[in-house]
């Protein structure tokens, strides 16, 4: 059940989308969210994929928009699909060209969820400021991919920077397991933190994120350090207090989770047997579909991204964006 | 039918002719006669109609049939002031009489504008054509709206229409109450036990009555113009729905009983004290929308530049009875927002207590349910869930009822329930003149203090001006995007 248009405009997209559901309107009812997703020609099918993902764990519209080049005539493709290949779930994926790539919320809007909250996720590299992009503005909660920047440390800065509420990265959904391996070592212990150091390939914005968070909740400093990789391999936070002039402190008890081959993960604790866990580095989708779990704003992210970057105050901004109208053309001829 | 090659006849009326009489609801001596000032024959008058129904009727269109309804279409060429065209207009009505075998029912369809209205019931009375006595039968007269563009002119107009038929063979269309989800309305509130005991101001927050375009004014300029959104849907469609939202149950479903009911709740409606705050107009501007650059209204062809109309309505009424008591009703309509879309929305107040933590139920807003009146024809019930996972995570889902797929035959045009009701003398769904009144006694009102202020311009494919976001802000409450 795909339609697919050609050179068509916002209104017959709309309609084609009706009537598919109105044809396989079992499967339309209990929408609970729209998730927006915009990415480049060649990511789209990565996207779908991990969106298809997502959607089956949570239902929702699926609005896939691919912005085309812009110094060409104004043209809409569109291809509306329920339950066709991309499973049971309702998906327009858009193609647009010219200056409509600067206003894709004309298309958007109207196909929207009623009353449903709206997520966008950008497959892609982030953009630089949120408020430039309509599709950023319209949503009320918005996820970005610092990993896929040319700079991913830069671009968690510029995150930070251009913080609202509602906003999370994906970068920050990757160290979910990882978190969840250390806050339950914690339960079993008596002796508070002293330190805490991060091990990951160079430039890796999780391993930011995840030290940014270990100084945030346990008040402690903590380093990054490069490693070879895959993605996080190291984390160590040393416990207990440090007597003045005690050089053997630095042998002291700490508490360690390891993983060299993005897989399997050996937990140690000093006067413990280690231990070995899966610690797999997760696909898009279920990044993802664990971002459309919750649509509330991230406070835990907030801190970490302010601890990562040495920021402050970031939940406290509003959760509201206003579009700031940015025309590159009028920037290209302003640069000659 | 007067105005014949109107947009209103060739897409709605005459489509809607051809729907009935596919659907073998016509009576046997149904005659369609046009007039219009045209130097037109009966041939090309029915090749007209017949490319009407064939573009725009909703049931197949059908050869048989078309034959059938063909051998009933005549036309009377002429203009309005033209007394001789009237004559042959009340001697062609004579000849069928016999030659189709009616006994002199008639029903006048003045699809035309307002302003032409005094000269054609001029002439209907002068030929005594509006008198159904005189050939045994009935005469029945349908106006279209606008009915008037205030209340004094909407009283004279009633005046000029009563002089000539009796009011009681009146009837004003206003096509939203034909529209199937507009008499469900009905049917949820009165036939089932579940909604009737929470539909009063202790369950509910508020309601929001929504009515949106996406076009622009469609070639309506000069009408347009002069009325703006106010005048043109305000008045007639919003305060109908509202209407049908707040009654109370009639005694019976005859239209009596119903009108009473209707008019209760019209003559209640208080506006607040406050317009300034409780009120917004906007105009839009260019902007782009479904994909598409649009202009802005003062760029449309026949609007002058210094046009004051506004083209987005909104406004917070409230209605002065036991069960509304305190219940804003907030009403709007806007042209060129970002898609076509009627609704009715009822808003339900919070649980009064939550024995979750707060980070449970960010995500719970207020229970809803939506009359969705058009596109997509339906009922929505949106209510809080437990999203499935190993927290309590509280959020709003929707069960939906979509017309579509709950019934296989499609919901009759609002068109087509109309005229058979015009043509069985039913008027249940047609507003009296004293509802027309009422509802002008709240526009005027509207109108007069809109008049002192500029419309607060809105982009085109936008739901709506700030200022309309701001007026629920005020009261710790958002629009619902429908």
């Amino acid at each position: 059940m795909t339609v697919t248009l050609w050179d068509t405009n916002g209104g017959e997209v709309v309609r084609a989308l009706a009537a598919e559901r109105r044809a396989g309107a079992m499967m339309a009812s209990g929408l609970a969210l729209t998730l927006v997703v915009t990415a480049a020609e060649k990511d789209v099918a990565a996207a779908e994929q991990a969106a298809t993902i997502a959607a089956q764990a949570h239902p929702c519209r699926l609005v896939i928009v691919v912005r085309r080049q812009l110094d060409t005539a104004d043209r809409l493709d569109a291809e509306v699909q329920v339950g066709g290949r991309l499973g049971p779930i309702e998906a327009v994926v858009m193609r647009m060209y010219g200056r409509l790539t600067l206003h894709p919320e004309s298309v958007v809007l109207p196909l929207l969820a009623p009353d449903c909250p709206v997520l966008t996720w950008w497959h892609g590299p982030p953009p630089d400021e949120i408020a430039t992009d309509p599709l950023g503005v319209l949503a009320d909660r918005r996820v970005t991919d610092c990993a896929l920047a040319p700079d991913p440390i830069a671009a968690l800065r510029r995150r930070a920077e251009d913080f609202a509420p509602g906003d999370t990265d994906l970068a920050w959904t990757r160290t979910t397991p990882w978190r969840s391996l250390l806050a339950s070592a914690f339960d079993a212990l008596d002796l508070p933190p002293r330190a805490a150091r991060v091990a990951a390939e160079a430039g890796n914005p999780s391993a930011a994120l995840l030290a940014g968070w270990l100084s945030a909740r346990l008040g402690v400093a903590s380093a990054c350090e490069d490693s070879a990789g895959p993605g996080i391999t190291d984390v160590e936070v040393r416990l207990g207090e440090v007597e003045e002039g005690d050089a053997t402190s630095e042998a002291g008890t700490s508490i360690r989770l390891s993983r060299p081959d993005g897989r399997l993960a050996t937990f140690s604790r000093t006067g413990q047997p280690d231990r070995q866990l899966p610690l797999l580095r997760r696909p898009l989708g279920e990044l993802l579909a664990e971002e459309l779990r919750r649509l509330d704003a991230d406070e835990v992210y907030a801190e970490a991204l302010e601890a990562a970057t040495g920021t402050s105050e970031l939940s406290g901004r509003s959760p509201r964006r206003t579009l700031v109208w940015r025309d590159p053309a009028l920037a290209a001829a302003a640069a000659h | 039918m007067f105005g014949v090659t109107g947009d209103l006849a060739r897409k709605k009326l005459i489509p809607a002719v051809y729907d009935l009489g596919n659907r073998g609801l016509l009576p046997p001596g149904f005659v369609l006669l046009g007039f219009a000032r045209r130097d037109w024959d009966h041939g090309d008058f029915e090749q007209l109609a017949r490319t009407a129904a064939e573009e725009h009727a909703r049931t197949e269109f059908r050869e048989d049939v078309w034959r059938r309804i063909a051998d009933s279409v005549r036309f009377v060429p002429g203009s309005f002031d033209d007394d001789n065209a009237f004559d042959q207009l009340a001697r062609t009505l004579v000849e069928l009489e016999d030659s189709h075998g009616i006994a002199g029912n008639a029903a006048f369809y003045l699809s035309i504008p307002p302003a032409a209205f005094p000269v054609v019931l001029k002439q209907l009375a002068r030929t005594r054509m509006a008198d159904g006595e005189q050939r045994g039968g009935w005469r029945r007269v349908v106006v279209e709206k606008p009915f008037g563009h205030d209340l004094q002119s909407s009283k004279e107009l009633n005046r000029l229409v009563d002089s000539v038929f009796t009011p009681h063979d009146v009837f004003r269309i206003d096509h939203y109450l034909g529209k199937e989800t507009v008499q469900n309305l009905l049917a949820l509130r009165f036939a089932n036990t579940l909604f009737e005991p929470v539909w009063n101001s202790n369950f509910v927050d508020s309601v929001q009555i929504t009515m949106a375009e996406d076009v622009g004014i469609e070639g309506r300029a000069a009408f347009y113009d002069t009325a703006g959104a106010g005048r043109d849907v305000l008045q007639n469609h919003l305060l109908q729905l509202l209407a049908l939202t707040a009654m109370e149950e009639p005694v019976s479903f005859d239209a009596e009983s119903l009108r009473i009911e209707k008019r209760k709740v019209l003559t209640a409606i208080s506006l607040p004290q406050d317009l300034a705050a409780s009120t917004a107009r906007g105009q839009y501007i260019q902007g782009w929308l479904a994909g598409e650059r649009v202009r802005g209204y003062l760029d449309e062809e026949g609007i002058p530049p210094t046009s004051t109309t506004e083209t987005y309505a909104a406004v917070r009424l409230g209605v002065e009875t036991r069960r509304w008591a305190g219940v804003p009703f907030y009403l709007r309509t806007g042209k060129r927002l970002p898609r076509r879309v009627t609704e009715i929305a009822v808003v339900f107040k919070r649980a009064p207590h939550l024995p979750f933590s707060k980070t449970d139920t960010t995500e719970l807003g207020n229970n809803q349910l939506v009359v969705r009146v058009q596109p997509d024809e339906g009922v929505t019930l949106r209510f809080g869930s437990k999203a499935p996972g190993s927290a309590m995570e509280i959020r709003e889902v929707s069960m939906d009822f979509l017309y579509g797929s709950a019934f296989t035959e499609s919901s009759p045009e609002a068109y087509e329930r109309l005229l058979l009701d015009v043509l069985l003398g039913d008027k249940t769904l047609f507003p009296d003149h004293e509802e027309v009144e009422a509802s002008w006694r709240v526009v005027d009102q509207l109108e007069q203090f809109w008049s002192t202020t500029a419309p607060e311009p809105y982009r085109a494919g936008e739901w709506g001006p700030k200022g309309a976001d701001e007026m629920l802000a005020r009261e710790n409450r958002t629009w619902r995007r429908p």
